[in-house]
């Protein structure tokens, strides 16, 4: 299998990215680690003219700390995720999660503005960025924009980011010292899971606050469990309280039939997965 | 439109000048004009690891990356694993354990193998097979390969402590 012929283009820097979208008119993608850009050109399902490759553009993938908000960068790695000290103390939530994607080969070249940007209704990082309340930085030819997750995640493989944007940079509120987890069915390690669960919490004196819960597999993009939180918030976690929870699920959800699973097995899946969610942050094996 | 460029990449330690297709895949590059064969091309789209190589120092699936994208970078494929006809230690432990039959997937296994020894890793039992679930054996039912891959783990990490 090979891709069809294309135009490639290695930018330096953001400005030429855009330069190069432009000049493609929409027909051209973004090359970051081409861990789903690539499988699906080699398909043919993809043909773009023009291919613009962004590994080359210095400091797009640092992470720093300001204001107690994580910025990061949009071609930070999966496994540079997995191994920033600063991502384990203040967003424990990503530093769990990204260990769920994939496979270690793909966790050395997959990005996380890649993985936003692509949108799998069932990927991890925009769960995360959806449950954290993330807001992503997209540059365009009329300068830079923030779009929260909530406006962010637009359906399935469909985001905000319009064909002559590109997404540069995802700010997080930072969570230092949360009790997170992530609940997940898969069938095997390392694939996309049929439901999942995210859920990070701050825990003092047998109180739970700061509640933020996502789910996806209920929908075409992650859900924020915004009724869940508020029913828990500033509550003592007990299990006759996860009972209880575990029935509250998001808003708007519509989830589909696919490979994986039916709707009606996903719907049947939430509350299970809620219960072993907060199950798991109240026995702290999350994390 | 979409025309050649011109690469300079390192690959097993040697300097490589080449003229490639955009859309050439680095495991194609590889295999079609290197005459590296030990790279095995599998599904192509990122499944089974069997084009697994270490970009610099990294493992990483061929199929998913353009050759164009090598330029400049260092690429070491599974020939440049032993060194004047003796093997290295991951080649060794997979012969000891039994860790192949037919072979088609061990290139891939070797490479992300070779990589966690280098990074001096001592993995055993599931964490084990969790770095390895990017590499698919339809053989060996993954026991044996487990096995060698803990066994050159131990070898070469306890030597580092
Ligand atoms: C075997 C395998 C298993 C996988 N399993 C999982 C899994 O369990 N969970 C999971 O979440 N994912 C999984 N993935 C997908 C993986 O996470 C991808 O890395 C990720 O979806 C895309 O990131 P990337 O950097 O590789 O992006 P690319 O493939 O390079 O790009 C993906 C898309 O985003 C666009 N894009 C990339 N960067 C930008 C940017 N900065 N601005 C605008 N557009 C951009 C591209 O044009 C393209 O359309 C798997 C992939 C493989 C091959
Ligand atoms: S051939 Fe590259 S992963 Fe299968
Ligand atoms: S030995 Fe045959 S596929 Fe692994």
């Amino acid at each position: 299998m090979k891709p069809g012929a294309f135009e490639y283009v290695k930018a330096s820097s953001v400005e030429e990215v855009l330069a190069a979208l432009g000049r493609f008119d929409g027909d051209a993608r973004i090359l970051a680690g081409g861990q789903s850009l690539m499988p699906l050109m080699n398909m043919r399902m993809l043909r773009p003219a023009g291919i613009i490759d962004i590994n080359g553009i210095p400091d797009l993938d640092t992470i720093r700390l300001e204001d107690g908000r994580v910025h990061v960068g949009a071609l930070t790695r999966y496994r540079m995720l997995e191994t920033s000290p600063l991502i384990q103390e203040h967003l424990p939530l990503v530093a769990h999660a990204v260990r769920r994607v994939a496979d270690r080969q793909v966790r050395n070249r997959g990005t996380l503005g890649g993985s936003l940007c692509h949108s799998d209704p069932a990927a991890q990082m925009p769960l995360c960025a959806q449950t954290l309340g993330a807001e992503m930085v997209i540059a365009g030819p009329k300068g830079r924009r923030k779009v929260a997750a909530i406006d962010f995640f637009q359906g399935a493989y469909t985001t905000a980011v319009d064909p002559l944007e590109m997404l540069v940079e995802i700010v997080y509120p930072a969570m230092p010292g949360a009790r997170v987890t992530l609940a997940q069915q898969t069938r095997r390690h390392g694939d996309f899971p049929t439901i999942s669960v995210a859920a990070a919490a701050i825990v003092k004196d047998g109180v739970w606050t700061n509640w933020r819960i996502g789910m996806g597999g209920l929908s075409d993009r992650p859900l924020p469990a915004a009724s869940l939180c508020a029913f828990l918030e500033g509550k003592p976690l007990t299990e006759a309280l996860i009972a209880e929870a575990s029935q509250i699920l998001p808003d708007n959800i519509d989830p589909i039939d696919d490979v994986r699973a039916t709707a009606e097995y996903r719907i049947s899946l939430a509350p299970v997965y809620i219960s072993r969610a907060l199950t798991a942050l109240l026995k702290g094996e999350g994390r | 439109m979409s025309g050649t460029h011109r690469i300079k990449v390192t690959v097993n330690g040697k300097l490589y000048e080449a003229e490639v297709e955009s859309r050439r895949l680095l495991v194609d590059f590889l295999r079609h004009e290197l005459m590296l064969y030990g790279t095995h091309a599998g599904c192509e789209q990122g499944a089974c690891g069997a084009c697994t190589v270490q970009f610099d120092g990294r493992a990483i699936k061929s199929c998913l990356m353009l050759a164009i994208q090598a330029d400049g970078h260092e690429i070491t494929t599974v020939e440049g694993l032993a060194k004047d006809g003796v093997l290295h230690d991951v080649q060794e432990a997979f012969r000891n354990a039994h860790g192949l039959q037919c072979g088609f997937c061990t290139p891939g296994f070797l490479m992300v193998a070779a990589a966690l020894g280098e990074e001096k890793k001592v993995l055993k039992g599931d964490a084990l097979r969790k770095e390895l679930a990017g590499n698919l054996c339809r053989c060996t039912g993954y026991a044996n390969i487990v096995t060698a891959v803990e066994t050159y783990l131990e070898k070469v990490g306890g030597a580092a402590q």
